[in-house]
């Protein structure tokens, strides 16, 4: 059992982040370039933490797999930024942010890191205003904002469509600065392998240069892993194609509790799966919820093209359903109310496995130009994908894997059970409880990597006695080994298999058992078959090349070899969660009206699980969730 | 209601396994592909065919898939992210093909892009500029107020039309000069528009346009291949301003 | 904190004096080719012409400084082309095309411009350094350029090849012209249109002007 100490400071809530900033113990400047820090991953959080603990003076060493730190996935991100600004002048507090997100959740975030999000959340966008994003604005030249699902204020800051773009943008040239400076040292096309630890202690990762195939030891006083989720599990989700969830993996196989993996995030608004080539999915902006209406026919199986069924034939159920939030229900309502409406037949377009979002009061009220303003990218995107106009035709969409909740196990300073490694952004599991609210992840990675770790991660260094150590230490040797190791044995198998066929295979897995939906049969049988399907990936996988040229193949080999065992427990996970919580939905744990149905008597817990070596079964430590300020109530959005 | 068929087509790809070989083209044809499919589906396509038979799979980049990350470098019938405008190579669907057609699978050329594997490039010198001075100096913390200076809202268009570049290099690799002045541009751009970046415009031209010069990259010559390429719409009018500004820099600066 | 390299040697600057170069060139060519139209006028007209700029007092300030503009643009022009021949490093490019074609003319400068360069120097050997004819009007002698002119333009292959040089001028002016604002600075969506439509319409004026004279000659005086 695992001794999980969040850490959480004493004190009023409003109060908890000020006290422990003045209380934690500071690294005097002159002191800070003799630290060294890693940072994985280039996202948000890893680029903003990465220059932000540069501007410190601390030596930083940033790691990314992709050819360049600006390529990371949250730049995919559209529709926004929350902040508790409350410039539109509509009641919004940091309170406010901070209750809203906590619901969201689903009453499975912990109180005083999802306050201190809130409260920072203002400085955020500050800064990236200082750093040169181009938000959206008014005529008068102030920030304009726009609502978003699960709130009932305005406080989403947005740059177009592509807010993700912009603010990545921003970290990442704070990020180049600091390069450009010498204070950062970037390795890019490098896939981490493995974590370090000595004396208990992370010191540092083990990488292969993806261009050369070398296996290389980065040896620092504190590892920073902001690697993004695991939604890849999945095979199809919106996640990039090269996003992994093996970095935290490899932690946690080190030792690092693994915390709520089963917590994923289904977003309701995707371009539906066409064919069965598709490689990944694409999101339609939740900002499109704001002026889109979703609605299927009334009637089971109408082949009617959408502009034939005239308004009293069609079921705008977001709109009955939940008469106050409407279309603007959080996004685990909205995608299972999808998924209910396609099992009951419902379904449109020609699988019949997708609902209608449907844009033609909007562009009747507001004009086509107003809309093409808002959404124009969008548009074009989804004419691109489908070959459909969408002012003409309604758009079809479906529900998609798109977030991971669940992440490593941090406590209040974002620092793992392994002394030295902190965990950051999605890779962590510590703000968004059961379910996130749009437009707060990118507001959480740039807490994180800001406004978090700056601070914290001086209290570890200046608090810890670190012995000198170096690559020829036996344990960056050992791992080094383990690494090339394994390196051979997948290229060994030369099986019959390719590795996307063995991904397709647990992705489905995946979706039918461990989706949207969950109930005990079908995570046992998933407990059974994804151990099938990586005994065969172990025996049947065709890696074909060597591994010291480029050599993608092995890249997806390693990753997917990782997802086999991390889908397990991901489905373990679900399977002890018995009641229904935010994204996690256990069919046996629904109210009379298919709602979630949350057991707080039982499950107001977080589940952190422990590696217990290869072919054991994990154990599960619980972290007890206090709500001091918080009333647990039932999350309604009727 | 979906239009998508099957077509079959022949693909000359470049292959080259390291910065060292040089490379040539390889044909293999390519059947059933459904119009539906995105370009780089089609070569994940072609890829599981070759591996079945034995072979080695044409390495390209790609990421995000939705024209966003500016991970693709696909030069295709001599166009980089292929034939239409405002397009990555991952948003380009098969419809845009004939079948029976023979479609050129190249990397995004340029001196300054050594090739990396088959269509793989290496672009660290987009970064490097970057980091000559595409930012605005402002360390954490010390922002004021976000809504301190009002923007002009046509301002603030302006700069977000020309931060939307992804970074892909298809503008070099579209110009037969293999000019980056309009990635160059697009930065220097967005942030001279903006009160906040105007402040270090003239330290910023001259940094960003020396690190662009050191790297070998051509020179302009105005062609608009870049404009034509751009999968953003980056538009020329940022290269003029960047002339305009570089110039102003130069002629006003106190040290030669 | 300022980088030192000097402007000419930056690609912007490079630009720069490329367009500040040929945008002087282009003023050079226009006043030229007005000049030459006095020969519709009459034979005394155009002598005359050519009398008084030979003797003006600015003659050898202009010649200089029509040197090193040609200088420049020609020493730059062939040392951007050599320098983007590198950048482009590799041999087996296929051209862009269809929508993200680029113009014909902007793709040919160096080969345009050398046909101009070269047709300068023998244009040059011909009339400037040419037979030396005399005529008097009203008591003052003058250079017959219009006789000498008359003699080169007997010939059709010289007819054609001066046409053919007028035409490459022209496409070089074509894209030259608008590309000079730009590597300036000005470009703007409301003025830009125009420019290049102005660029379009003064290379058409020039090169039209530039080969109507020789046409003229061959069919109607000879």
């Amino acid at each position: 059992m695992l001794k999980l100490d969040s850490k959480i400071p004493g004190g009023p809530l409003e109060q908890k982040w000020d006290t422990h900033k003045f209380k934690i113990k500071l690294v005097n400047p002159a002191n800070k370039r003799k630290y060294s820090v890693i940072v994985v991953g280039t996202g948000l959080a890893g680029a903003s933490a990465s220059a932000s603990l540069a501007e410190l003076g601390y030596q930083v060493k940033t790691f990314t797999s992709l050819d360049s730190p600006r390529r990371a996935h949250s730049i995919a991100a559209q529709g926004g930024i929350n902040a508790a600004k409350n410039y539109p002048n509509d009641g919004d507090s940091v309170y406010r942010l901070f209750y809203d997100t906590i619901k969201g959740g689903d009453f499975r975030a912990r109180e005083a890191n999802v306050y201190r999000l809130a409260q920072v959340s203002n400085a955020i966008i500050d800064q990236c205003v200082a750093q040169g994003v181009p938000f959206a604005r008014d005529y008068g030249g102030l920030l304009d904002n726009r609502s978003f699902g699960g709130a009932q204020v305005s406080r989403t800051f947005y740059a177009r469509g592509q807010t993700g773009q912009q603010l990545l943008l921003g970290a990442y040239s704070a990020l180049m600065r600091q390069v450009g400076l010498g204070t950062v040292k970037l390795f890019a096309r490098r896939e981490m392998l493995d974590l370090v630890v000595v004396d208990g202690a992370a010191r540092g990762i083990v990488t292969r240069n993806m261009v050369t195939g070398e296996i290389e030891s980065h040896v620092a006083d504190a590892v920073i892993l902001a690697t993004g989720g695991y939604g890849n599990t999945f095979y199809l989700s919106t996640n990039a194609k090269g996003s992994n969830g093996s970095a935290i993996w490899k932690a946690y196989k080190k030792g690092a509790a693994f915390a709520n993996p089963c917590f994923t995030q289904i977003h309701p608004t995707c371009i539906p799966v066409s064919g069965d080539h598709q490689s990944k999915l694409t999101l339609m902006s939740e900002s499109l919820r704001n002026d889109g209406r979703v609605w299927v026919p009334k009637k089971e199986g109408d082949t009617r093209r959408p502009e034939q069924i005239p308004d009293e034939e069609r079921d705008y159920y977001l709109e009955r359903v939940y008469p106050s939030f409407g279309n603007l229900a959080p996004r685990d309502v909205s995608s299972r109310q999808a998924k209910f409406r396609v099992d009951e037949g419902r379904g449109v377009g020609e699988t019949r496995m997708s609902v209608y979002l449907d844009f033609r009061d909007s562009i009747k009220r507001l004009g086509k130009d107003k809309i093409t303003e808002r959404y124009g990218n969008l548009f074009q995107m989804y004419e691109k994908i489908t070959d459909e106009n969408p002012y003409e035709v309604p758009m079809r969409i479906y529900p998609a894997v798109h977030y991971t909740m669940g992440g490593l196990w941090v406590d209040y300073n974002l620092m793992s059970n392994i002394p030295g490694l902190h965990v950051l952004g999605e890779a962590n599991f510590s703000d968004h409880g059961a379910n996130r609210l749009g437009a707060s992840a990118l507001m959480q990675g740039l807490a994180d990597g800001y406004f978090v770790i700056p601070y914290t991660i001086g209290d570890y260094l200046a608090g810890s006695k670190l012995p000198k150590v170096d690559a020829s230490h036996e344990s960056f040797r050992a791992a080094e080994n383990e690494a090339r190791g394994r390196i051979t044995k997948l290229l060994s198998v030369r099986g019959n298999k390719t590795v996307d066929e063995l991904h397709r295979e647990l992705g489905k897995v995946m979706w039918d058992y461990v989706g949207m939906s969950r109930n005990e049969a079908g995570l046992k049988k998933a407990l059974t078959e994804i151990p099938r399907i990586r005994d065969e990936f172990w025996q049947n996988v065709r890696i074909p090349g060597e591994p010291n040229f480029m050599n993608q193949e092995l890249e997806k080999a390693g990753r997917v070899a990782d997802f086999l065992e991390l889908g397990e427990l991901m489905a373990r996970d679900a399977l002890h969660r018995t009641e229904s919580c935010g994204g996690h939905f256990r069919e046996e744990s629904q109210t009379e009206d298919n709602e979630a149905k949350r057991d707080d008597e039982h499950f107001a817990y977080v589940g952190a699980w422990e590696f217990k070596g290869e072919g054991k079964v994990p154990e599960m430590s619980k972290e007890k969730l206090e709500f001091e300020r918080i009333q647990l109530a039932t999350r309604s959005y009727k | 209601m979906s239009k998508a068929k099957k077509i079959n087509l022949t693909l000359k790809v470049w292959r080259q396994k390291d910065q060292n070989e040089i490379g040539r083209f390889e044909t293999h044809p390519v059947k059933g592909i459904s119009t539906d499919m995105s370009f780089l589906e089609m070569l994940d396509h072609l890829n599981q065919q070759i591996i079945h038979a034995g072979g080695d799979p044409i390495a390209f980049d790609s990421d995000c898939r939705e024209g966003i990350c500016g991970s693709c470098s696909t030069t295709i019938n001599g166009n980089p992210h292929g034939p239409d405008r405002e397009t990555a190579t991952c948003q380009l669907h098969m419809r845009r093909f004939e079948d029976g057609q023979t479609i050129v699978v190249e990397p995004f050329r340029a001196r300054a892009f050594p090739v990396i594997r088959d269509i793989s490039v290496d672009r660290s010198a987009l970064d490097r500029i970057i980091a000559a001075g595409g930012f605005v100096s402002v360390s954490t913390g010390n922002a004021q107020d976000a809504n301190a200076i009002p923007i002009s809202k046509e301002s603030s268009d302006l700069a977000f039309d020309a931060a939307a570049c992804i970074g892909c290099g298809a503008c070099v690799a579209a110009c037969k000069n293999a000019s980056a002045m309009l990635f160059t541009s697009a930065k220097i751009s967005q942030l001279a528009l903006l009160p906040q970046g105007a402040v270090e415009k003239d330290r910023r031209a001259r940094n960003m346009v020396a690190q662009m010069d050191r790297e070998k990259f051509g020179n302009c010559t105005n062609t608009g291949a870049c404009e034509a390429a751009c999968p953003k719409g980056i538009t020329l009018e940022n290269m003029a301003r960047m002339n305009r500004q570089f110039t102003s820099a130069w002629l006003t600066a106190r040290v030669r | 904190m300022t980088s030192r390299s000097g402007f000419f040697s930056s690609s912007v600057g490079k630009k720069y004096l490329m367009g500040v170069t040929g945008a002087g060139l282009s003023l050079f060519v226009l006043a030229h080719m007005l000049g030459n139209m006095l020969l519709f006028v009459s034979p005394e007209a155009y002598n005359l012409y050519g009398h008084t700029l030979i003797h003006s007092k600015f003659i050898y300030f202009f010649e200089a400084g029509l040197i090193v503009l040609f200088l420049l643009h020609i020493i730059y022009g062939v040392t951007l082309t050599l320098q983007n021949r590198a950048a482009r490093g590799y041999r087996t490019y296929l051209t862009t095309s269809g929508d993200k074609a680029v113009t014909f003319s902007s793709k040919t400068m160096i080969w345009t411009g050398t046909i101009v360069g070269v047709f300068t120097i023998i244009h040059l050997l011909n009339f400037k350094f040419g037979a030396y004819y005399e005529i008097v009007y009203d008591g003052v002698t003058v250079r017959d350029l219009q006789r000498l002119m008359l003699e080169l333009f007997m010939s059709p292959w010289y007819v054609a090849w001066y046409v053919f040089a007028m035409l490459t001028m022209l496409f070089h002016l074509w894209h030259g012209v608008q590309s000079a604002f730009q590597s300036l600075g000005f470009r703007h969506p409301r003025y830009t249109p125009g420019i290049i439509k102005f660029g379009a319409v003064f290379a058409w004026i020039v090169g039209l002007g530039f080969m109507s004279q020789p046409l003229y000659v061959y069919f109607f005086l000879n």
